[in-house]
């Protein structure tokens, strides 16, 4: 009776008569793990790239507003003082500053642009410079002039459309009228309106995102201006968050929720603020589940036919161990064994190698500008790098589940050298 | 030979979803309002003056110039549309908006906002004077269906147009934009408030059958340059009008194409592997017809025609097996069910079906690719049998 | 969007902006005292009207005839006579808000802030300068910048030059003042590269309730030959009491 252990090592053995034809096959199934996992990086990465430049134009991965503010866009809806505060000590406190990419409080409103030329209604947005440059994309899209400075008083920065409507350049007058937040309206009367209040602003820097709708409507001034002009001092509306990671959304959404408890708000993920953006990545999202199973089906499939050959071209040994006393079943432990064996060194080749161009996707970025020259739109909206990311749990994921499709489909090959017949195998010819 | 077959059939249904995600990817962005193509007169748009209707002052026959672009073999429908823009009057409250007059039948054809009503009706010919608005603009200036309105803009002729309206239905559609900013009506109607003849249009709105991004550019084109016959204007295909939606597309392309070498590479190494073993498994039988007289060069000719049509008869099983499977794909598509995980996307209902849709050039590359592939595999075992010693090759157990 | 033309009561705030602009600083006290004279000229306790106003435009001519009723420059009414389609409109500017009454519909209206700000309501000349306009003040520097004789008449000119802080869209006004009865002539509007964006020309002068005012203005926009909007006042009486009542809605309905 030949033991089990025994088997193994007799499996193992085997593996190594032909060095290089094991190695040979061990790369060809380790590379099945390595493209699977650049495959899952750049599919993570660029979900996660076109995620975070959508949500850089729009409220960010996690915002917080006045309650009700989603639904109708008030301008009485403000956010209670110490929410910018409070949530700015929590994002950057050692519990989320790993997870955080940058928080910007802001103040909208809609307003009237005006230059001696013509006018146009706006969208107002103050803003604080410095952190507003971490999460929005308009300070990066920049095509004349700047951005606004840090501890800039004055200034506004308008739209590529919106300049040439106004026929305005950098360093022109214009003049933005607002009405000044009022006491909100009752069933009975009218809203009493506020104050109609102007300023006059000078153009810092024009902006282009090929955003028709952003281009022509858009404007940031700083904070202090627009809370002057709404007559809100120390007041936003809106708190945008960003996320290194879109995947931390629901989680930072929840910790925010229960920090900010008992005050008037709402904290929405993105998938909430911008419904529309999350309903046309749903597609995006569905893809990604099928092309992994693609991906592990074909993986899946290389493990069975390299198996199955290395089983079926040994018939000849097979049938001397036969021959030689060995059980069918104690055949099957020595193919599965074998097979275990070779999964294992596989596997960490494949990691070695999948790890190793993780990394460089995930720090130099896979620029896709190579792929296609031809039919680039004029205005690329979106950053056209993607950086692949890996989690560890994909990574434990994917090498377990190769791992045991690998075992269990062995088992079909280990199946077939039990039944080796004799004599039939002893046949040379 | 399996090797091959099935890695053939796996690349052709990711092609074919690949393909049809692109379409479904446009026609979310699309289909609302915007639809895959317009038609102007050249200096309409962006600003949308309302004086500037397509053929000038004077008009065009609109009926005709619809019929002459839908009777175009790309076109799958048009519809003609007028724009305004004005202020929208309930008995405490008012709220600017974008007026859009449509011809109902037509405009059904080319966007799908009518099935995202939420009260009431759409447009239908029954109430001369009545629109539809999206819920939020409803909300804000208090009316319910049954609700009059007053329309209130300037028209072309100087004077201020207005006259009342019944809301008959309000639509939600999750985008900002139209929710709070859009009323739509009868294009005469719109015609009438802007004092502009029924000659008048601003725009024509068209549907393509194909609407991948260089398809709808070149139609686009082709089209401009057709129309430009009888009086100027310029025809504007999505991928200039939401260059975000292009871009996203774009990104997304390239991505799967990426994807798609992934898979191409698998599929390689899966027939490398498999060739490599066949060949090495028949030493004994190549090193026997080496001894038997055959020439080297013979022999390696012998293992490519082999490998050549093992591939090609492949291939052909691949896509033997896998045409039903596109076929399906194309009409019912791959339900998706729960593998979304919790997504809720506020009220609005998304198709769990996934549509494939035929990518023959991807197709074609493949089959090519793979073809290619076998062979030049092939090529190395078999230039190393050619120099194998017959009496070593017959030892080999 | 050029609504400033087509308008009703945009062309109405366009007198009173232009003229409500012009305010005095430092520089030139006699200067300043005839711009500011200018400038009130069409202000005062209450004033009643009969206005025509003609729009030109390449496509189209429009005739308008108002009646504008107003106590001080909070509260104005205006009353369309003609031409038939635009009949019976009336806007009422009150207490910061404004209402228009729409005979057609037979509705009254309130315009929301939110549209009057709303793009097509055009440029600077919207309804809500109706509402600003009182608080412009002290916005311009102002020079003597020619003295003598143009076209055969004496004047001076003026160049007002807004001052850093100053709410204002434009680089400098230029305002031509007859010597001898400190009428205006012309005003030109410059945006800040110096380029004239458009022309208000004064003329037909009339004496009116022991005033002496110019009773025809006439606007246009530089680089048009054919647009143009000439206001004709074809009657006014200053200082006559106007009950409060008719600056109720009530009132904007007849």
């Amino acid at each position: 009776m030949v033991g089990v252990l025994l088997l193994v090592k007799i499996g193992w053995r085997n593996l190594w008569r032909n060095p290089r034809g094991t190695l040979l096959t061990a790369l060809a199934l380790g590379l099945g793990l390595t493209l699977l996992l650049i495959s899952l990086g750049l599919l993570d990465g660029s979900h996660e790239q076109l995620v975070r430049n959508a949500v850089r134009f729009g409220t960010g991965h996690v915002v917080i507003q006045a309650q009700g503010y989603q639904d109708t866009g008030s301008l009485e809806l403000l956010l209670p003082a110490q929410v910018v505060s409070t949530t700015g000590e929590f994002m950057h406190g050692e519990a989320m500053k790993h997870v955080l990419r940058g928080m910007s409080p802001r103040l909208l409103a809609s307003g009237l642009l005006s230059s001696a030329a013509n006018a146009s209604g706006v969208s107002m947005m103050g803003v604080n410079p410095k952190e507003e440059r971490a999460v929005s994309l308009i300070p990066q899209r920049i095509v004349e002039g700047n951005y606004l400075n840090d501890d800039q008083q004055s200034g506004v920065v308008i739209g590529a459309e919106l300049a040439r409507k106004l026929a305005v350049k950098v360093g022109g007058k214009v003049v933005l009228m607002t009405q000044a937040v009022q006491a909100p309206a009752t069933e009975a009367t009218d809203a009493d309106e506020g104050e109609m209040q102007s300023t006059l602003l000078r153009v810092n820097g024009i902006f282009r995102t090929g955003i028709q709708a952003i281009d022509a409507h858009v404007i940031h001034l700083p904070l202090p201006e627009a809370q002057g002009l709404l007559g809100v001092p120390d007041r936003v509306n809106q708190v945008a968050v960003l996320l290194e990671r879109e995947g931390d959304s629901l989680m930072v959404a929840r910790s925010l929720r229960k920090q900010l408890t008992g005050l008037p708000v709402e904290v929405l993920t993105w998938r909430e603020s911008m419904p529309t953006l999350a309903q046309s990545f749903v597609l995006d999202e569905a893809f990604n589940y099928v092309m992994n199973g693609v991906v592990l089906a074909m993986v899946g499939l290389g493990i069975l036919n390299t198996i199955l050959m290395r089983v079926l071209e040994r018939r000849y040994e097979f049938g001397l161990c036969s021959a030689m006393g060995l059980r069918p079943v104690q055949l099957a432990v020595m193919v599965i064994g074998e097979s275990l064996a070779l999964t294992a060194i596989s596997l960490a080749l494949g990691l070695v190698l999948g790890l190793g161009a993780q990394h460089y996707f995930a720090t130099a970025g896979l620029d896709l500008r190579w792929f296609f020259k031809s039919s680039l739109p004029s205005a690329l909206v979106f950053d056209p790098v993607i950086y692949s990311r890996l989690s560890v749990a994909r990574i434990a994921s994917s090498v377990s589940t190769v791992f045991l499709t690998a075992t269990a489909i062995s088992f079909y090959p280990a199946l077939k050298a039990a039944r080796t017949e004799l004599p039939g195998a002893l046949r040379v010819f | 030979m399996a090797a091959i077959g099935f890695g053939y059939a796996m690349l052709l249904f990711v092609a074919c979803l690949m393909a049809g995600l692109r379409q479904q990817m446009v026609e979310s962005g699309t289909d609302l309002v915007l639809s895959d193509a317009e038609v102007h007169a050249p200096s309409y748009y962006p600003d949308r003056p309302i004086n500037q209707t397509l053929g000038g002052r004077d008009g065009t026959d609109v009926s005709a110039l619809v019929a002459a672009i839908a009777a175009d073999a790309r076109v799958e429908a048009a519809s003609p549309r007028v724009y305004g823009y004005g202020l929208v009057s309930a008995a405490h409250q008012s709220a600017g908006a974008q007026l859009l007059g449509v011809v109902p039948a037509q405009e059904q054809k080319i966007t799908v906002l009518q099935r995202r009503m939420v009260k009431g009706s759409y447009l239908t010919g029954r109430i001369p004077k009545g629109v539809v608005m999206g819920d939020k603009l409803a909300t804000t200036i208090g009316v319910e269906v049954g609700s009059e309105i007053v329309l209130l803009t300037p028209a072309t002729d100087g004077s201020t147009g207005n006259d009342l309206y019944t809301v008959v239905g309000m639509f939600h559609t999750g985008l900002d934009a139209m929710d709070r900013d859009l009323v739509l009506m009868s294009i005469a109607s719109l015609q009438d408030l802007l004092r502009l003849s029924p000659g008048r249009i601003h725009e024509v709105g068209i549907k393509l059958h194909d609407n991948d991004f260089t398809a709808a550019t070149k139609t686009a084109a082709a089209l401009e340059t057709q129309l430009s016959k009888s009086f100027p204007v310029r025809v504007r295909a999505w991928p200039e009008l939401v260059p975000e939606l292009a871009d996203y597309v774009q990104f997304n392309r390239r991505v799967t194409f990426i994807l798609f070498l992934i898979f191409f590479l698998l599929a390689v190494m899966g027939i490398v592997n498999t060739t490599l073993m066949a060949i090495v498994a028949r030493t004994r039988e190549l090193g026997m017809l080496l001894a038997v007289g055959m020439r080297p060069v013979q022999l390696v000719g012998l293992i490519v025609a082999e490998a050549a049509i093992l591939a090609g008869g492949s291939l052909v099983l691949g896509a033997a097996l896998g045409s039903p499977v596109l076929w399906y794909l194309q009409i019912h598509g791959l339900y998706l069910g729960g593998s979304r995980g919790a997504i809720s996307l506020g009220g609005v209902v998304v198709g769990p079906l996934w549509y494939g849709r035929q990518d023959f050039a991807a197709y074609t590359q493949a089959a090519l690719g793979l073809a290619v592939t076998a062979v030049v595999s092939a090529l190395y075992p078999a230039l190393r049998a050619a120099r194998f010693r017959p009496t070593e090759a017959l030892r080999k157990v | 969007m050029r609504w400033q033309k087509g308008s009703v009561a945009i062309c109405l705030a366009l007198i009173w902006v232009s003229l409500g602009q012009v305010s005095q600083a430092a520089d030139d006290q006699r200067a300043r005292e005839i711009v500011d004279g200018v400038a009130r000229l069409f202000v005062s306790q209450s004033s009643i009207a009969t206005v025509e106003m003609q729009v030109t435009k390449e496509e189209l001519q429009r005739k308008i005839t108002m009646q504008f009723w107003s106590v001080g420059e909070t509260n104005i009414l205006i009353r369309v006579r003609s031409p038939q389609e635009d009949a019976g409109t009336a806007i009422l500017k009150t207490g910061g808000k404004i209402w228009y009454y729409l005979p057609k519909a037979n509705r009254t209206v309130k315009i929301p802030a939110s549209m009057m700000m709303s793009p097509w309501m055009g440029s600077d000349f919207t309804l809500n300068d109706l509402v600003k306009q009182s608080r412009l003040t002290n916005d311009y520097v102002i020079a003597t910048s020619f003295d003598g004789e143009r076209d055969g008449v004496a004047l001076s000119e003026y160049t007002l030059t807004p001052k850093p802080s100053a709410v204002v869209v434009w680089g400098k006004i230029t305002l031509e003042v007859r010597h001898a009865d400190h009428m205006p002539v012309r005003q030109r509007y410059y945006d800040e590269d110096g380029k004239l964006v458009r022309e208000l020309t004064f003329s037909e002068y009339k004496t009116v309730s022991g005033r002496l005012i110019p009773t025809r203005l006439v606007m246009r926009p530089t680089g048009q030959t054919v647009e143009q909007t000439t206001i004709t006042y074809e009657k006014i009486i200053f200082g006559e009491s106007i009950s409060a009542e008719t600056f109720s809605r009530k009132n904007l309905k007849q």
